[in-house]
């Protein structure tokens, strides 16, 4: 028994074990870290020497002949993406600022965001607003054939105008996802107890299909005499010549089918957020005679917050590059930045610089948004 | 024993199979240079002379032929086995085995040689045949070893002379153009005759359709402007062309990526004007839900677009003269006649198919032998667009807009 040991060779066998756990540490984190430098630093530096020297870079010679001669770190190519003005419209009024105040807003709101919690008064108030201020630009709402917008922010730019057109369609199909997934996870956490994973089976279930098959699927569903018109038809509420044409090609199509897509993937963390709750916590707050919405509101809600942090970036950093879903149902106004930077590389542009200029824009958005919300996503961490 | 790995096992399977990894990448790049120097060999400036194989000397292997999804060795739709067949029968005294991989688009298509991958045949169309020739992917063919090269005419074999030099087998000649439900649509309000000046009319808004390439794009909306050659414009033309592209935008349903997808949704009923090939028109129209229908393949005033694929032989390819005899049973009477029944498009052999062709109502169809429906002012070849980083830019911006 340890107890019975003497106290020096205890010390001893604690500082050799202390040595090869930190040893072991580094060795389990070995194939981590390989993995990160094969799939991530790897590509990420080749995109990063393509950006500023193709021609040496190139795997090919064909490549760089495609390309034509470009070489060296060049200005041009990110005034090209960034030199550009963006309008901000609220309804009655368009005010141009440069980028670059935009960017400073974002950034400041975000910080707010994210540390305003620790402001003696007021805390959760400026949090709130600043969360608010940073999703309404990008949030979009469909009313009849259109799509309406509280405030909107546009470019003279082809590619930064494409990119808020990404955030925005992005942004929408993850907050509709994260509030989709909610009651999901809760009923899944606390509404059934024996059937509790044959339910999480069904919810999944989805995934045991092709995305593509499932794309194609919604095409059948929202076309002009698909299931949805015809049915509406049927009852009178449509008329035959006039089907709801904004169901199929249009930006709510891809909103729609992304947030299909990612609902069953982001009920998981939530589920599991939920299933950490101590639930001797809602019962105390019941016997204090709180109501079962004010339990979830001040007990359920800022335990899962980091959860529904991490299940919106689930959703919002694979949306906002997506490439797949609007080519398939995104209509003339559907287009995404991730289609645009293909066409960089694949779509007939041969401009693989300025592809990895774009991507790299994008990366450093994303890096942006990760490193802002981390505090959330430590383990045990934040909440709100 | 442990029924997983402990940490000794684990660390040794993981450095095992990262030093074969490394081994791997070391082996690819090697290949991926040898590529290069193939590559950077036919892009060089001296004028070559006109190349000579010998298929018998080469070595034996498989031939990579990378294709249209539809052209390769199964048998067509009627059961028959088609155009790779009398090669593989060995009738040219060659018999190397064939696999078949399938390209999206051109530019994909090039986009992936020219990162490294090389195929023995790659089946790209006249747009781009000159994108390849100097990019130093493809080499000059040796048309001594094709028995029926004199039955494709010298316009079909424009788009691939380079230099005196000829790099491109033409197989598949087809048209791009609109098929439209004539029972619904009418052009009076846009001069009464067929017109890509139908594509304006905001009567049909969010029922047409057209293809989602930078370049066609344009070339389109040059025709919907004025009557004149699209593939070469001058920049006042281009943006005079974008101007229009964005208006007829306005009016589009959506881009179609996959031919397929617009014949569906022609036929399902989401659009009453979409650009096709002669097999997606042919499709549209004799879909059981269209009986009944008036669909037809629009002749416009200002002409339609027209194209030419084929096959060219990789630069890289360790068996350039039995890869040649593989794409000469591509060129055969039969191979084209087979092409016209099954895929509705015109072959560029021209020596003797229309006996051959076995739905005599396809030549009517399609003009197959009327070489002036072929020809300005009633067709467009869509030989390489010039210049063409303005028509991409242009294009693009319209697409993205």
């Amino acid at each position: 028994m340890a107890a019975a040991e003497p106290p020096l060779k205890r010390s001893r066998r604690e500082t050799r074990n202390d040595g090869g756990s930190a040893l072991s540490t580094y060795g389990l984190l070995a194939p981590t870290l390989l993995v990160l430098a094969a799939f991530f630093l790897l590509p990420l530096y080749y995109i990063f020497m393509f950006s500023v020297a193709l021609r040496r870079f190139s795997p090919t010679e064909a490549l760089a002949s495609l390309n034509g001669e470009l070489s060296g770190f060049t200005g041009e190519l990110w005034s090209k993406l960034l030199g550009v003005g963006v309008t901000v419209k609220v309804p009655g009024l368009d005010v141009d600022v440069p980028l670059l105040l935009v960017a400073i807003v974002f950034v400041v709101l975000l910080v707010l965001a994210v540390t305003g919690s620790k402001l003696k008064d007021y805390g959760s108030w400026v949090v709130g607003v600043a969360f608010a201020l940073l999703l309404v630009p990008f949030l979009t709402f469909p009313a009849g054939n259109n799509l309406v917008r509280v405030m909107e922010l546009t470019s003279d730019g082809q590619y930064v105008r494409l990119f808020f057109k990404s955030v925005t369609m992005a942004m929408t199909s993850s907050v509709a996802a994260v509030l989709i997934a909610i009651p999901v996870a809760y009923f899944l956490a606390f509404c059934v107890e024996r059937s509790k994973y044959t339910w999480l089976l069904i919810v999944i279930a989805p995934f045991l299909t092709s995305y593509l098959l499932r794309v194609f699927a919604w095409k059948v569903i929202l076309g002009d005499q698909g299931l949805i018109n015809s049915g509406l038809m049927a009852i009178g509420l449509v008329d035959q010549e006039n089907p709801l044409t904004f169901l199929i090609y249009s930006q709510f199509t891809v909103i729609v089918v992304l947030t299909y897509a990612w609902v069953p993937f982001i009920c998981l963390p939530i589920f599991l957020s939920f299933q950490t709750i101590d639930r001797r916590l809602l019962e105390a707050a019941m016997d204090l005679g709180a109501t079962r919405m004010q339990a979830f509101r001040k007990i359920s809600l800022p335990i899962i917050a980091p959860g529904i942090v991490a299940a919106f970036l689930f959703v919002f950093i694979p949306s906002i590059g997506e490439y797949i879903t609007p080519t398939l149902v995104g209509g003339v106004n559907g287009t995404m930045y991730g289609q645009s930077l293909a066409t960089q590389f694949v779509g007939g542009a041969f401009n693989w610089q300025f592809g990895s200029v774009m991507a790299l824009f994008l990366l450093g958005v994303v890096l942006l948004l990760t490193f802002a919300t981390s505090r959330f996503l430590r383990a045990g961490g934040g909440g709100i | 024993m442990n029924p997983y790995f402990d940490r000794k096992g684990f660390l040794a399977l993981t450095g095992a199979t990262s030093l074969a990894a490394f081994l791997a990448a070391c082996g690819g790049s090697s290949s991926t240079e040898a590529q290069s120097a193939a590559g950077s060999t036919g892009a060089s400036g001296s004028k070559p002379a006109a190349p000579s194989f010998d298929p018998a000397s080469e070595p034996d292997g498989t031939i990579d032929v990378f294709t249209w999804a539809g052209y390769d060795d199964s048998p067509v739709p009627d059961g028959a086995p088609w155009m790779w067949s009398q090669y593989q029968q060995g009738s040219y005294g060659s018999k190397s085995p064939l696999k078949f991989t399938f390209l999206d688009d051109d530019t994909t298509a090039l986009s992936k040689v020219a990162s490294g991958y090389s195929p023995d045949i790659i089946h790209p169309c006249g747009g781009y045949i000159r994108k390849w020739q100097e990019a130093g992917l493809i080499q000059a063919l040796d048309t001594t070893l094709l028995p029926d090269w004199a039955g494709i005419p010298e316009s079909l074999k424009e788009p691939g002379l380079i230099d005196g030099l000829y790099y491109h087998l033409p197989f598949d000649v087809g048209f791009t153009a609109l098929t439209y439900d004539a029972d619904a649509v009418d052009f009076s309000a846009v001069g009464g005759e067929e017109t890509w000046k139908i594509l304006l009319d905001d009567r049909y808004r969010g029922k047409m359709s057209i293809f989602r390439g930078p370049d066609e794009v344009i070339e389109i909306a040059h025709l919907a402007n004025e009557t004149s050659d699209p593939i070469n414009l001058t920049i006042e033309q281009i943006a005079a062309a974008k101007a229009t592209a964005l208006k007829i935008k306005d009016n589009l349903r959506n881009y179609w990526s996959s031919q397929t997808d617009t014949v569906n949704d022609f036929i399902n009923g989401n659009l009453l004007v979409t650009a096709t090939w002669p097999d997606g028109y042919w499709k549209i129209k004799n879909h059981p839900k269209m009986k009944g229908r008036n669909i037809k393949y629009m002749q416009p005033v200002e002409g339609r677009l027209a194209w030419v694929c084929g096959m060219v032989l990789s630069a890289a390819t360790e068996r350039p003269g039995r890869s040649l005899l593989a794409m000469a049973s591509t060129n055969t009477p039969q191979a084209g006649a087979d092409l016209t029944d099954n895929f509705q498009y015109a072959s560029a052999q021209k020596e003797g198919v229309s006996a051959l062709i076995k739905d005599k109502s396809l030549i009517e169809a399609f003009g197959l032998n009327d070489p002036k429906l072929w020809e300005p002012p009633m067709a467009w070849s869509q030989s390489q667009v010039t210049p063409y980083k303005e028509y991409i830019a242009a294009g693009s911006e319209v697409i993205d807009a």
